[in-house]
């Protein structure tokens, strides 16, 4: 599954996006694996929201290999 | 993509008319509002770009968007709010990119039959968006003091604004050929460093490392001997000890000495406490177990604990090129899967039909590829993963066979070489451009090289290089390296400077010329240059014996000796010039 970065996000992480190798993950074992490759997400963790296929993932989201995932940090439109 | 089983706010019928644009471009003054009789409020809001952020003056802010998101997200709090507050119709537009001080960021109108449910909407819209929309001010461009405008941030400072220039030449249907130097900041802006890996040591050799590596413990981790003989304390005066203990390279047994008490320790071994000396063998008298000192000098031969480095200390940055030095000095600290850049990936095609294999004899009208040696040898010490092949010089033809790169990103790296020149320039941009490459910049005012075509796809690079070996040789050089460090996160290519080792006589240029050449140091010290003739941008010869590309300005037909020019090491220092 593609997972998207954005704004500060691709600052920490030196890229746009990266690919999780998995069928199916819960958002506490996407996670792992997203620190696993960028451990300084970490800072981030708890002010970024995750989204699947254009949408904010609730607590209990199942992400599924070919959604669009996207890591949200705390946005500033407007 | 499913689609989620149950939305409330569907299901209470109110119909609102929704329009929402992202846009790059300026938002108009004048909007005309949603016409339609039952209107009897019509509210307008601009959000425009302040003078000053975070209390400084600044010129503009860039904003950053996840477009396809953030454009469902406001039609959905639109959606939600218009239960709450039934409208007749909304318009939202939220510029993204560079935006000036004093020009509108976002727009929203909203008509209603009555004002209070349009202000009631449009208040808690904007509560909304900047809660839950994907959008960022992502920088702002400060003001200095001359009035020039410059970025906050001053890592991408230059290419961006290069950037932005080049984008407002192509808005306004310019495409001027860029300088060396911008195309050169244009790359490394444009390039982003590829996702890191975990790599095992031995497979990480050569890899630019991504992250910063420290010392997890004292180095060494205890006093240690440098010499064969005897550890007694320090401030222990007496003439015989008696030998309490010995101690082996691998032996670790802490305990404290007594007065007139010594270890026998071999070098390398970890002395048994701290404040020792080892008196040499060589300096006593061993009588089984005791010695008598014949000679005691006042060197401690002792490397102390932390001395090479202490726990915590940096021991490589990110950026490190990891060669034999810090692969070993890795493995000293146990740092045994390190984060890495991932291998290139690089694709490299040859164009022309009159191009023929080297290993054959060309008839009249053909020539030999070098062009796949050449770039093969320049891509060595990148360590890269290299498929090389050749394309028909028909487009359909060329075309079906290269449309597997059309993902992004892979491969990483795309060299064409050949098709890039005026004649048959629109071959490779017109491929790269089928292949989905936003064509970046596709001329530089520099000799040789000049059609040089630079193209970004997603995380995947392209360039579309002049056909003959010598301009092969800058560009690569000038543009490909400076890719390939930005990709890996790896130190980009550093220029120096030298003295000419003869004089330069020609004609003037009107563009930068670039020439191979040949540096080293003069027996007095001094970096000499040696420029190697070339007649015209075939020449072969010359790059057998070059290890620099150097610099003239442009308008520049001679220079004395000695004159200082600018000049790029490209390979080890030869033994005379």
């Amino acid at each position: 599954m593609r997972v998207l970065f954005f704004a500060q996000l691709k600052d920490v992480t030196g890229c746009e996006s990266a690919e999780i190798e998995a069928a199916s993950l819960d958002s506490e074992r996407l996670w792992r694996e997203l620190l696993k490759k960028f451990p300084a997400l970490a800072a981030h963790r708890a002010a970024t929201r995750l989204a699947r296929n254009w949408e904010y993932a609730g607590p209990n989201a199942i992400f599924a290999s070919g959604d669009e995932i996207a890591l949200i940090p705390p946005v500033s439109g407007g | 993509m499913k689609l989620p089983s149950f939305r409330p706010y569907q299901v209470v019928e109110i119909f609102m008319e929704i329009e929402v644009q992202l846009t790059k471009q300026p938002i108009a003054e004048k909007i005309s509002p949603a016409q339609g009789g039952a209107a009897g409020a019509w509210l307008e809001f601009r959000g425009v770009v302040r003078g000053s952020e975070d209390e400084k003056d600044i010129s503009a802010l860039e904003y950053e968007a996840y477009a396809e998101m953030a454009w469902r997200e406001i039609r959905r709090i639109l959606e939600s709010l218009a239960l709450k507050w039934p409208c007749l119709a909304v318009k939202v537009v939220h510029r993204i990119g560079v935006i000036p001080v004093g020009e509108t960021a976002i727009y929203a109108s909203v008509a209603a039959a009555h004002r209070h449910e349009a202000i009631g909407l449009l208040a808690e819209f904007m509560d909304r968006l900047k809660q839950d929309v994907p959008i960022w001010k992502r920088r702002a461009m400060a003001r200095d003091e001359s009035g020039n405008e410059e970025r906050n941030e001053s890592r991408n400072e230059r290419p961006a604004r290069a950037g932005q220039r080049a984008h407002d030449a192509e808005a306004s249907g310019q495409q001027a050929a860029k300088s060396a130097d911008e195309a050169r900041m244009e790359i490394s802006s444009r390039c982003r460093p590829l996702p890191p890996e975990r790599q095992p040591l031995p497979e990480a050799a050569g890899c630019i490392l991504r992250e910063t590596v420290r010392a997890s413990e004292d180095m060494p981790p205890a006093d240690r001997s440098t010499r064969d003989g005897y550890a007694v304390r320090l401030d222990d005066a007496s003439q015989t000890f008696l030998v309490v203990d010995t101690l082996h390279a691998a032996d670790w047994r802490p305990r404290g000495l007594q007065t007139g008490q010594a270890v026998r320790v071999a070098t390398g071994a970890s002395l048994p406490c701290q404040n020792l000396q080892v008196i040499m063998q060589e300096d006593v008298v061993r009588v089984e177990n005791e010695i008598r000192i014949v000679r005691r000098g006042p060197d401690r031969n002792v490397s102390l604990r932390g001395e090479d480095m202490r726990a915590g200390a940096v021991v490589l940055e990110t950026g490190a090129r990891l060669d034999a030095g810090a692969l070993a000095l890795l493995a000293t600290v146990g740092c045994v899967h390190p984060l890495v850049s991932p291998r290139l990936r690089v694709r490299h095609f040859t164009t022309g039909d009159e191009i023929v294999s080297p290993e054959i004899a060309p008839k009249a009208g053909q020539i030999r590829d070098s062009n796949s040696s050449l770039i093969r040898g320049l891509l060595r010490p990148f360590e890269c993963d290299l498929i090389q092949g050749h394309l028909p010089e028909n487009f359909d033809e060329a075309a079906s066979r290269i449309g597997g790169l059309k993902v992004p990103g892979n491969p990483h790296l795309l060299l064409i070489s050949g098709g890039a020149s005026v004649g048959d320039k629109d071959f490779t941009r017109a491929l790269l451009e089928w292949l989905g490459f936003e064509i970046v910049f596709s001329q530089v005012n520099a000799r040789p090289g000049r059609p040089l075509i630079f193209g970004i796809h997603g995380s995947g690079v392209a360039f579309g290089l002049p056909g003959n070996p010598l301009s092969h040789f800058v560009c690569f050089h000038l543009a490909v390296a400076g890719a390939l460090a930005a990709l890996t996160g790896g130190p980009a290519p550093k220029w120096s400077r030298g003295r000419l080792a003869g004089k330069l006589e020609g004609e003037p240029s009107a563009r930068e010329t670039f020439w191979p050449a040949r540096w080293a140091v003069s027996d007095e010290g001094t970096v000499r240059l040696h420029l190697l003739a070339w007649a015209n941008s075939g020449n072969v010869a010359c790059l057998a014996s070059a290890n620099a590309l150097a610099r003239i300005p442009a308008q520049c037909g001679r220079l004395d000796p000695s004159a200082i020019v600018e000049f790029l090491p490209v390979s080890a220092m030869p033994e005379k010039l």
